[in-house]
């Protein structure tokens, strides 16, 4: 009871920690959204700081722009108070400076069209201006210093060159509030990925713990189970002893029951039929009187005291005889069962083939005209002289209920099968009617035409033996037809020592 | 003839058994005192008695199923003392277990019959243990 109890247990604690399992499958789907957002956090922050580098390249640029334009001027003047080839050359890296910055910011500003609005209004303005500077250079370079002063003089190149400055200040002021915007956007995006980075490292302490308690947990169960599980099957061994010795002594008691039993029944038949038989010859001795009173004295002749004496009484003493002498027949029979219970088993190597020609020779003289074939027969290792009561039997029965309309063929075969060896007694005989297949095997039953001799115990002592071999025995028989028993053995019978 | 008669000590606890080989035994011609115990207790009590150890050897017919003990332990007990183990012992039972057997002769047994429910038989085996009884010396006591 005990241990069915703790059985169950286990088996609920095994279940208890496959539920025990979910808040660790929860915590690791969490984990992944967690590593998923992270994953995704990162990709926009790097686009936002791509955005903020972006415009810083765009304010770049643009100041750029207005140095190299400045640049481009300064070298000019320079170039027309003093002349020379480094003013001209300034001037000209200046102008050419100012067309590719000018270039650039129009490319990076592809995405905002008002940005390109303004770049469109400042690129006439920056090329008037820069055409303004060439025709002084050219005048300059041509000696006519006058027409490039009086240009300088008209104060256009300065018109030029604020409205520039004007358009170029709004241009990087909106880019300023663009930086501002994406500088904020990128460093939301910084700390939210802080934020997730942080949630999911004490996720993972978190889920660490869990799996390792829940691990915990669930190994001292599987070390629980193991430990029941070793303790149950020493129990278990224990009660198959146990239950073993009992049947042993179950087994030993029925036996020598049997044999009291028979013991005890035999000493009153030793009686009746003792006395019986004094009577018989008190019988013979009252006839013998009647007989000499007779002659003497014919007139006591009566028919009815003839007929007590020479028929009633010898009819009664005859039956009783009959009975006792069944009776100890049966008796007989169930201590020869008993005893063959009681003796020890010796397996030893036998040959099969032999041992069954061996019991259709000693039952040749009986078998007539019938013929036996013993066909070669597996050989086994078990107890020779159970087995050879088992065929002895099986053949003599199968010659004794032969049908004596067709002439007797009897067949002995057997076949291996795995562990064990089929043996088929089979003949061409009088067969068993389908209802008493099993009821021939009973003690004392016999069944069909009760033509032959016998007590009905060959069969039923067969199958006592073949099952203390440890095998089994069945009939297949048609009655009219014939009769096959085949008996089923293992190759090898344990020793009796070898059970316990 | 015998000049000492021998007694014969039945015991036999079935009064009919006892019965039938008492008479079978007058039958056989065997005319010697026959004293019958129906128990192994007062057997043995008249067997171990002074008087019956002084008057010398005693022919025991046993059975060995008694109420109250063994035949075999009466055995052993008669094989175990020193006047009375010359008396010769005829084991009589129903028994025909070959291991009982063996055992009462090795105790010291003279004879193990086996009573036969054969009546014929078993008239045959008493006749017959009546003529060895005839026939038998009883080693006269010093």
């Amino acid at each position: 009871m005990a241990a069915q109890h703790s059985l169950a247990e286990s088996a609920s604690v095994g279940l208890l920690g496959r539920r025990g399992q979910w808040p660790l499958i929860i915590g690791f789907l969490v984990l992944m959204a967690v590593g998923i957002a992270t994953v995704w956090l990162v990709i926009t922050s790097r686009a936002q700081n791509q955005w903020v580098a972006h415009t810083f390249e765009v304010q770049t640029r643009t100041t750029s722009l207005l140095n190299a334009l400045q640049q481009a001027e300064t070298a000019q003047r320079g170039y027309l108070l003093v002349g020379g080839d480094i003013y001209a050359r300034t001037y000209r890296s200046g102008r050419d400076a100012t067309l590719r910055n000018l270039a650039e910011i129009r490319k990076l500003t592809t995405d905002n069209a008002e940005q390109q609005r303004r770049i469109d209004a400042v690129e006439p303005i920056v090329a008037a201006r820069l055409a303004d500077l060439e025709q002084i250079m050219t005048f300059a370079e041509s000696d006519r210093l006058i027409d490039a002063v009086a240009r300088v003089r008209s104060n256009e190149g300065k018109r030029l060159m604020d409205d520039v400055r004007r358009r170029l200040g709004a241009i990087l002021r909106v880019e300023a509030r663009l930086l501002d915007q994406r500088s904020t956007r990128a460093r939301n995006s910084a700390y939210a990925l802080l934020g997730v980075t942080l949630v999911g490292l004490s996720l993972i302490v978190l889920i660490a713990f869990l799996a390792y308690r829940s691990l915990r947990r669930y190994t001292q169960a599987i070390v629980a189970a193991s430990d029941e599980l070793k303790v149950l099957n020493t129990d278990l061994e224990g009660r198959v002893a146990e239950r073993t010795a009992d049947l042993t002594a179950a087994n030993e008691e029925i036996q020598r029951y049997a044999y009291i039993v028979s013991h005890d029944l035999r000493a009153p038949l030793v009686n009746i039929m003792g006395f019986t038989s004094e009577l018989k010859a008190v019988r013979s001795d009252i006839a013998a009187f009647r007989q000499a009173a007779i002659e003497k004295a014919p007139e006591l002749d009566t028919k009815e005291s003839r007929i007590l004496i020479e028929e009633d009484l010898a009819e009664a003493i005859g039956f009783i005889s009959t009975s006792t002498a069944k009776m100890d027949r049966l008796i007989n029979a169930i201590l020869k069962i008993s005893r063959e219970g009681g003796r020890v088993l010796t397996p030893e190597r036998v040959d099969m083939t032999a041992l069954a020609e061996n019991a259709a020779q000693a039952i040749h003289h009986q078998a007539g005209d019938a013929t036996i074939t013993v066909e070669p027969l597996p050989s086994l290792v078990s107890d020779r002289l159970a087995l050879e009561q088992i065929f002895g039997n099986l053949i003599e029965n199968a010659v004794k209920y032969l049908d004596a309309s067709r002439p007797g063929e009897i067949v002995v075969s057997g076949i291996e099968r795995g562990g064990v060896s089929e043996y088929a007694v089979a003949d061409n005989g009088r067969g068993i009617a389908p209802g008493d297949h099993e009821r021939v095997f009973d003690l004392f039953r016999r069944s069909g035409t009760q033509d032959r001799p016998g007590e009905g115990i060959g069969l039923a002592h067969v199958r006592a033996l073949v099952r203390r071999l440890g095998g089994t025995i069945t009939v297949t028989s048609e009655f009219g037809v014939g009769s096959t028993f085949t008996v089923t053995l293992p190759k090898t019978l344990l020793s009796e020592g070898g059970r316990g | 003839m015998n000049p000492n008669p021998v007694t014969i000590v039945m015991i036999e606890d079935d009064a009919g058994h006892a019965r039938l080989i008492e008479k079978n035994v007058r039958r056989a011609g065997v005319c010697n005192e026959i004293k019958h115990f129906a128990d192994g207790t007062s057997a043995l009590a008249h067997l171990q008695a002074a008087d019956v150890r002084a008057a010398g050897p005693v022919l025991i017919l046993l059975d060995l199923n008694l109420p109250d003990m063994s035949g075999v332990d009466i055995l052993a007990k008669l094989k175990a003392d020193e006047k009375m183990r010359r008396s010769p012992v005829i084991v009589l039972t129903t028994t025909d277990d070959k291991t009982e057997i063996q055992r009462c002769y090795d105790l010291g047994a003279n004879v193990y019959i086996t009573k036969p429910v054969d009546y014929e038989n078993f008239a045959n085996a008493i006749r017959q243990l009546g003529l060895f009884l005839s026939v038998m010396q009883v080693p006269e006591t010093e």
